[in-house]
Formats: structure tokens, C-alpha cells, sequence
């Protein structure tokens, strides 16, 4: 059996997770994790509803601030200062489940918002910026509409390129497929192969097995807060060490 | 009943002036109260305790008086309490703020509640500020749902102004009335008034449904 050896396993890692724990009053949402993400690697979290993969990835760029335990991104512990804070979430791209665009903005100004704002870009040189990301991601076509006016995989690409805009060194989804129909999640899905082909970090909290299978370095199971198994993709759908994560994927209606 | 309309005609220049004066109420009003509205609906949201006390025992009292309660209120107790001599009309407008800006306060609140999380979140998440945030995308948004509640205030606050007519302020009613009690004219003049407070404010109530049609929340 040969063994399996992580990317770029030899360069510290981008993310550290050490036993972090995050509660809501005495429900642990989050209870005592420990995991990395090396650069470049694309890790999927999977796991059921509330088995809190979303607010773990919501701790990562402190949109939720951790209970206990640490979480150090690019060798620093995550700062607690407003400040210092902004500069970290400008290098941590986030895609939400309900896409969350601008909608008093055009799919352009979603783009170009956080490099003109934040990054205080001329607004010429943003829009040019802005133009490339859309480009990219398939929607040279709708620079102009509103999101009202996009069906939910193109809002979602848009939401991607406007995190991209940042220059992020790493890539947070949280649940990006689960609020489209299903005819546009390809989409969105091919657009996030293409980004993790690029060499992308992304932290991918996903119900989307074919997606993690194929496109995953590395996947974490979750249950009830806590990390139930982790491993290649290989190990996770082929050949899972814990009962209860056959049990998880057998729900799912995956059978290797 | 000898009736003199010819009165009405005759006294059109002060009419006009006390019109004139009635629009510049509820514009100036409308301009300080807004603002004002916004910022104490902030001061309510405040993580800073007093503050936040500070603003809605604020809005909870201005909002609950009656507000010609207030306009003699701030033409009698306020020189005392603050020992400023404020000519009629800066006072006329001082108690109109004080009450419109409750109101409005309360407007933007909810307006700013409905704004979901996410979207603050997703601003977050940029690395922008929480004050940019509030300004490029809470607010924005805010503002259109508002919208349609700040043009019925405003057609109230039109007509309320007639309230400080109390403190001889020369607005639109205390004109009227003033050229009533000399003229002895008085169903022509009350009427005089009527004809004119309703033709000012009717096309600012179709205002109104337009921009509640055109803002109206549709979700």
C-alpha cells in the first residue's frame, strides 16, 4: 500500500485548525477540531446538516469568533483587532450559500466594490479588473444586469468572481451549490474545477460527493462538531475507516 | 348668509407668503430629521449601552407626545431649560424635528433590520469596514425600502405643520387665521385654507402612491 503523501506537505501549511471549539449558548456547534490545509490543496467538508462544517469555515475569516483553541492562517493566529482583522479577510475569498450579491448593484459593481473600497483601486482600473473576472467566469455578457435579473448559478459566478477580485490566497465556500436549481449547478461547479485546477486553495463546505470525489485533495467528515474521519478522497469513498461515515454516505445514497 | 369671496383674492399675497412658509417648514423639517433619524436609529443599534439608552428614551418621548403639546413645550420651557431666545419659526421648527425625527427613527430601524445578515456578511467578507458596510451596502438598501414611508411623513408632517400657528409662526394656518379675526371673513377664509392645504397636498399624495409603487417592497 502505497502512502498517501499530501500536497505540498513539505511547506508549512496555509491553514491550522487546533482543537477549536465554537458554542451557541451550550450547544457546541463546533467541538475540539484539528485539522490543516497545505497551499494549493483543495480540502471538501462533508458531513450533515448542522454537524457544523459552515460555522467552522465562518470562524476561518472571523465571521464567528472561536470559543476555544486556536486557528492560525499563514502562521499567525487569527488577530482579534478590527484593523487587523480586514487585512486578513482581504486574503480569505468567501462564497455564500444564498450568493448574498449587492442587489442595488450591477454584477460589475459586485466585482468591483472590494477593489475600490478596500483596496482603494482607481475605478477605471477596477471595472478593467472587474471585466477579466466576469470574463472568466462565463458572464462577459451580463457585466450590466442587476442580480435580480441572473438566474442563481450565474449570481453565484458572479459571487465568485467578486471574492477572486481580492486576489485571495485561499477560497472559503460554504455550501455554494445548495440554493440552485439544479440545472445551474454545473456551473458553478465547473467554475470551482477550473479555480482548483489553477491551483487555487479552497475550503469547500459542499453536499456535492461527485464534486468532492473528483475534484478534492482532501476531505474532512464531520458529526455533531467533531471531525469524524479525514483523508483522501480515495479513502473517504472508496474505503472509509469509520462505520459512520459509510453510514453518512449510504444516507446519501453513495455506494462507491 | 352674505358671503365676501372677494377676500380671499385680496389677501393672496400673504396667502401666498404663508404658503411659501408652510413648504419651507416641512422641507427644512424633513432635511434636519432624516438625518436625524438615521443617526439615532444607529445610536438604538449602539453596543455602547448609554448610548443606546440615551437614543430610545429619546425616540420614546418625542414619538409619545402630542405635538402640539410639544410646539408650546418648546416655545415656553425650552428658552428657560436652554436659555436660548429663538425667533417663532426657528422654534416651530425645533419641536417639528424633535417629533419627526422620532418617527423617523424608528422608519430607518426597521428599515435597516430587514436588511438580511448576509448581506453584511458578504461585505464583511471583502475586508471592508463595518461603517462602509453601513454606508455602501446596508443603507442603500435600507433606503429604498424606506422610501415610501418617508413620503407619507412628509405628507403628514405637511399638514401638521399648521400646528405651530399656535406660536405665531407665519406659516399657511396662521396666516389665514390672522387675516380671519381681522376681516370677520371667517367660513371664506377657513375655507381659503382648506382649498389651498388640499390642492398642495393632493399631488403630494399621488407622490406618494407613485413612489410606493415604484419602491414598494415585492418579495
Amino acid at each position: 500500500m502505497t502512502v498517501f503523501v499530501r500536497k505540498n506537505a513539505d511547506k508549512p501549511p496555509m491553514l491550522v485548525y487546533e482543537n477549536v471549539k465554537k458554542c451557541y449558548g451550550t450547544f457546541m456547534a463546533v467541538n475540539g477540531v484539528s485539522l490543516h490545509v497545505n497551499a494549493g490543496e483543495v480540502v471538501c467538508l462533508i458531513g450533515p446538516s448542522g454537524s457544523g462544517k459552515s460555522t467552522l469555515l465562518r470562524c476561518t475569516n472571523a465571521l464567528e469568533t472561536i470559543d476555544g483553541g486556536e486557528i492560525r492562517f499563514e502562521g499567525k493566529p487569527l488577530p482579534t483587532k478590527d484593523a487587523e482583522i480586514r487585512q486578513i479577510r482581504q486574503r480569505m475569498g468567501m462564497v455564500f450559500q444564498s450568493f448574498e450579491l449587492f442587489p442595488h448593484k450591477t454584477a460589475l459593481e459586485n466585482v468591483s466594490i472590494g477593489l475600490t473600497t478596500v483596496k482603494k483601486m482607481a475605478t477605471e482600473k477596477a471595472r478593467t479588473r472587474a471585466i477579466a473576472l466576469l470574463t472568466k467566469v462565463g458572464l462577459a455578457d451580463k457585466t450590466a444586469n442587476y442580480p435580480a435579473n441572473l438566474s442563481g448559478g450565474q449570481q453565484q459566478r458572479v459571487a465568485i468572481a467578486r471574492a477572486l477580485a481580492m486576489e485571495p490566497h485561499v477560497m472559503l465556500f460554504d455550501e455554494p451549490t445548495s440554493a440552485l436549481d439544479p440545472e445551474t449547478v454545473g456551473e458553478v461547479l465547473n467554475v470551482m474545477r477550473n479555480l482548483a485546477q489553477e491551483g487555487m486553495t479552497m475550503i469547500v463546505v459542499t453536499h456535492e460527493m461527485s464534486f468532492a470525489r473528483r475534484v478534492a485533495n482532501w476531505v474532512v467528515v464531520f458529526e455533531r462538531g467533531q471531525l469524524l474521519e479525514q483523508g483522501p478522497p480515495q479513502q473517504i469513498f472508496e474505503a472509509p475507516t469509520i462505520e459512520r461515515t459509510r453510514d453518512f454516505l449510504g444516507h446519501l445514497g453513495w455506494s462507491g | 348668509m352674505n358671503l365676501d369671496w372677494s377676500i380671499v383674492w385680496q389677501s393672496r399675497g400673504p396667502l401666498l407668503e404663508g404658503a411659501l412658509v408652510t413648504i419651507l417648514l416641512t422641507a427644512l423639517t424633513m432635511m434636519i430629521a432624516v438625518p436625524g433619524g438615521i443617526v439615532l436609529a444607529l445610536m438604538r443599534g449602539s453596543r455602547l449601552r448609554p448610548v443606546a439608552w440615551f437614543a430610545t428614551g429619546f425616540v420614546e418621548l418625542f414619538r409619545n407626545l402630542p405635538l402640539l403639546l410639544l410646539v408650546y413645550w418648546a416655545f415656553y420651557v425650552m428658552p428657560v431649560l436652554t436659555g436660548l431666545g429663538l425667533p417663532p419659526f426657528a422654534t416651530g421648527l425645533a419641536a417639528l424635528c424633535l417629533n419627526v425625527s422620532a418617527y423617523n427613527s424608528e422608519t430607518f430601524r426597521s428599515g435597516i433590520n430587514s436588511i438580511r445578515r448576509g448581506q453584511s456578511e458578504a461585505g464583511l467578507a471583502l475586508g471592508m469596514s463595518r461603517s462602509e458596510v453601513f454606508r455602501q451596502i446596508v443603507l442603500p438598501q435600507a433606503w429604498r425600502r424606506v422610501l415610501p414611508i418617508l413620503a407619507s411623513t412628509w405628507v403628514s408632517l405637511f399638514k401638521d405643520t399648521s400646528l405651530v400657528s399656535v406660536i405665531a409662526v407665519g406659516e399657511l394656518a396662521h396666516t389665514a387665521m390672522q387675516i380671519r379675526s381681522q376681516s370677520f371673513r371667517v367660513l371664506e377664509m377657513l375655507t381659503a385654507m382648506a382649498a389651498i392645504y388640499w390642492l398642495l397636498g393632493y399631488p403630494q399624495a399621488k407622490i406618494v402612491d407613485w413612489i410606493h409603487r415604484k419602491y414598494g417592497v415585492r418579495e
